[in-house]
């Protein structure tokens, strides 16, 4: 009874604080929200974005048409025609163009006379009958691919991988031409065979989920969500400790110290509240991230795991979450001092736990460090319940750790209080 | 029977370096009013503390209603009833509220609840504001709000630390009115307060203290017959102590 009478008066306090219920659920869904859009374009890799890239075709000939043709069919670059190098220069470096490809004048001429030199020295070595009437050195051919310095390094060596790939695609159609004329030393040429090279060999991707969830890839809702969520969870510190300290300082805590045994049912009633709070916002945020996301032209958020265990993982990261935010109350004597250390504390942990960015982008030392990070813990389980459906045995080592941390700040925290009940 | 046996007690912050308590033995008779006095740092709030079981003696002994504090503290604190100083509300919660909740955290529920907060209330003219936020309370409401909540539980002991301080003069004289009435039903208080012409009014007996010190206790008749070049306990209570300021 007393502490469904602390949860209640916990109520009561929270719906007339207009700052604090703001600070609870408004600004946690402004804040995942705009890091959603804001981190959309980031998250989408190459293949889903379109480059607009200048070609500066001055060749005019088969290899020009070829980069526009493959690119064209890829759909991933946006090639756009410029007569004059430099000006293309200019236009990339002003950034106005990701990056521009130039075919110098003679460079398609120049990789057919290479393969056709190459193939009369293969003829010519098996002492077969060979034209190597041409054994001028001919220069390696080298194509520019102007990058604006602001492009990211995934984008430059995917469009320049894309590149070679067309022109070790080209060089070998044209090896397998030359083999031909050279075999049948220009007569018939209509015997000759037209090879599509893309059914020799080919890169076939799949998901290794064979579910409904396969091709579910971590977007900017599938990280936004769960990592904000649970940077809102943790930031219950501060109305927490607020009141907490307010009531310490009103002298309202001292009254209910002179109540006998009333220190249990204050801990645990706010503990108690709090942690519904937690679950709230949790519920609240993934709405979001389900009903309004999509509206914003976003991805919609796909719950692809047990929806027991995202509760259950939803339930242990509310635990610490409240936990961290009682300890950092009662430890503090004053509301600034816990305030401003809960809450930079509480970003520090967000960034080494993989909210701001995930954690495999992240050097090293700092992957190594977010280990101890309760968010990444969260984080982690989250990742393996939405996007590999995981089982209660896979996300147990984060469960068992988010209790842990939620038993021992919560321990620490009734040792605290109690210790200074009595000076 | 006492309600109070102090034995000896002694009390040192770290902070200070310096007694605030000093070999304090003091004895308070069951169904007194009895005044705690002295000037600000004389040792009388670490002394209500102590009875209380928040703060622990370095040494002596602190016993209430016949129980040891250092071992019994949550056996003495149900039974006795603390106003302190601070308005101890919770200000954005209803006078209704705010004593529901205290009620509940000292084990009332029900009839037994209600019964005791709606006399409370209407004992001290509360009644039509129970439904109000106490933030919009005056500070005479609010004086008499903190004291009713000291009373939920019916303590038979009722400590009460400047239970006038900043209220009007309608406000103290209800205040003064009902712990006169709480005398009568037995119920023994201690009362603390620099405002001696209240002491003077409610209480039976009076001890002065001084620097972590007692200096003198006894009835107020006695005392007050004991030096009878005082005729007010203002002038008595400054012969004790002095007149220089104590901040």
């Amino acid at each position: 009874m007393k502490i469904l009478s602390t949860i209640y008066k916990e109520f009561l306090l929270l719906i007339r604080d207009p700052g604090g219920m703001a600070l609870i659920f408004i600004m946690p869904l402004a804040l995942v929200i705009v890091m959603a859009l804001v981190q959309d374009a980031p998250f989408r890799d190459y293949q889903e974005l379109k480059l607009d890239v200048l070609l500066v075709d001055m060749d005019a000939d088969s290899l020009g048409n070829k980069i526009r043709k493959s690119f064209q069919a890829t759909g991933q670059v946006n090639l756009v025609e410029e007569r004059d190098s430099l000006i293309a220069r200019q236009k990339v470096h002003d950034g106005e163009y990701k990056a521009a490809i130039i075919l110098e004048p003679q460079v398609s001429a120049t990789l057919r006379r290479k393969t056709r030199q190459l193939i009369a020295r293969v003829f010519a070595n098996f002492g077969m009958d060979a034209d190597t009437s041409d054994n001028a050195d001919v220069p390696t051919i080298r194509l520019k691919v102007l990058v604006d310095p602001a492009i990211k390094a995934n984008y430059r060596q995917s469009l320049a991988s894309g590149i070679e790939k067309i022109i070790a695609n080209v060089q070998t159609t044209w090896l397998l031409d030359e083999l031909q004329d050279q075999l049948s030393e220009g007569k018939d040429s209509a015997r000759k065979i037209k090879f599509d090279l893309s059914q020799i060999a080919t890169v076939d991707q799949s998901y290794a989920a064979t579910n409904k969830f396969a091709g579910l890839m971590l977007n900017s809702v599938q990280h936004n969500v769960p990592a904000w969520t649970m940077f809102a969870m943790f930031f219950i510190l501060y109305p927490l400790a607020g009141n907490f300290i307010n009531e310490r300082e009103d002298g309202s805590m001292l009254r209910l110290r002179l109540i006998a045994g009333s220190q249990f049912a204050v801990i645990t009633g706010k503990f108690f509240f709090y942690f519904f709070v937690c679950l709230l916002q949790f519920v609240m945020m993934i709405c979001i991230g389900i009903f309004v996301m999509p509206l914003l032209g976003l991805n919609q958020l796909v719950l692809g795991g047990s929806s027991a265990l995202i509760l259950l993982t939803a339930c242990c990261v509310a635990m610490a979450a409240t936990g961290y935010g009682t300890l950092i109350a009662v430890y503090f004597r004053t509301a600034q001092q816990a305030l401003s250390f809960g809450s930079i504390s509480v970003v520090i942990l967000s960034a080494i736990g993989g909210v701001w960015v995930p954690i495999y982008v992240m050097p090293e030392i700092l992957q190594t460090i977010s280990r101890f990070s309760p968010m990444s813990w969260g984080l982690e389980s989250f990742n393996d319940l939405f996007l590999r459906q995981a089982s209660l045995g896979t996300i147990l080592p984060n469960i068992l750790r988010l209790l842990g941390f939620a038993l021992v700040t919560l321990m620490a925290s009734v040792f605290i209080h109690n210790s200074r009940t009595v000076s | 029977m006492n309600v109070v046996q102090l034995g000896n007690i002694t009390k040192t912050y770290v902070k200070t370096g310096r007694p605030a308590v000093s070999d304090l033995s003091l004895n308070i008779p069951e169904g007194a009013v009895f005044g705690l006095l002295g000037p600000n740092g004389a040792g009388k709030s670490t002394t209500v503390m102590m009875l209380c079981g928040l703060t622990r003696p370095d040494s002596g002994t602190v016993n209430v209603l016949g129980m040891d504090v250092a071992t019994h503290a949550n056996d003495v604190r149900k039974k006795i009833g603390v106003a302190p100083q601070e308005i101890a509300l919770f200000p954005t919660l209803t006078a209704k509220e705010n004593l529901n909740y205290f009620s509940r955290m000292y084990g009332l529920n029900g009839h037994e609840l209600s019964r005791r907060t709606d006399q409370l209330l209407d004992t001290f003219g509360l009644t039509e504001k129970a439904n109000k936020q106490v933030h919009t309370f005056s500070g005479g409401m609010k004086r008499r709000l903190n004291l009713i909540a000291a009373l939920l539980h019916e303590p038979r002991l009722v400590i009460l630390d400047e239970p006038t301080a900043g209220v009007d003069v309608q406000s103290r004289n209800m205040i003064l009115s009902f712990l006169e009435k709480l005398k009568e039903s037995g119920t023994s208080i201690i009362y603390s307060s620099h405002v001696l012409e209240e002491a003077e009014r409610i209480c039976s007996h009076i001890a002065i203290v001084d620097e972590g010190k007692l200096i003198m206790a006894g009835t107020r008749q006695s005392l007050m017959e004991h030096h009878q070049d005082c005729s007010t306990l203002e002038q008595l209570f400054l012969k004790l102590t002095g007149k220089n300021i104590r901040d």
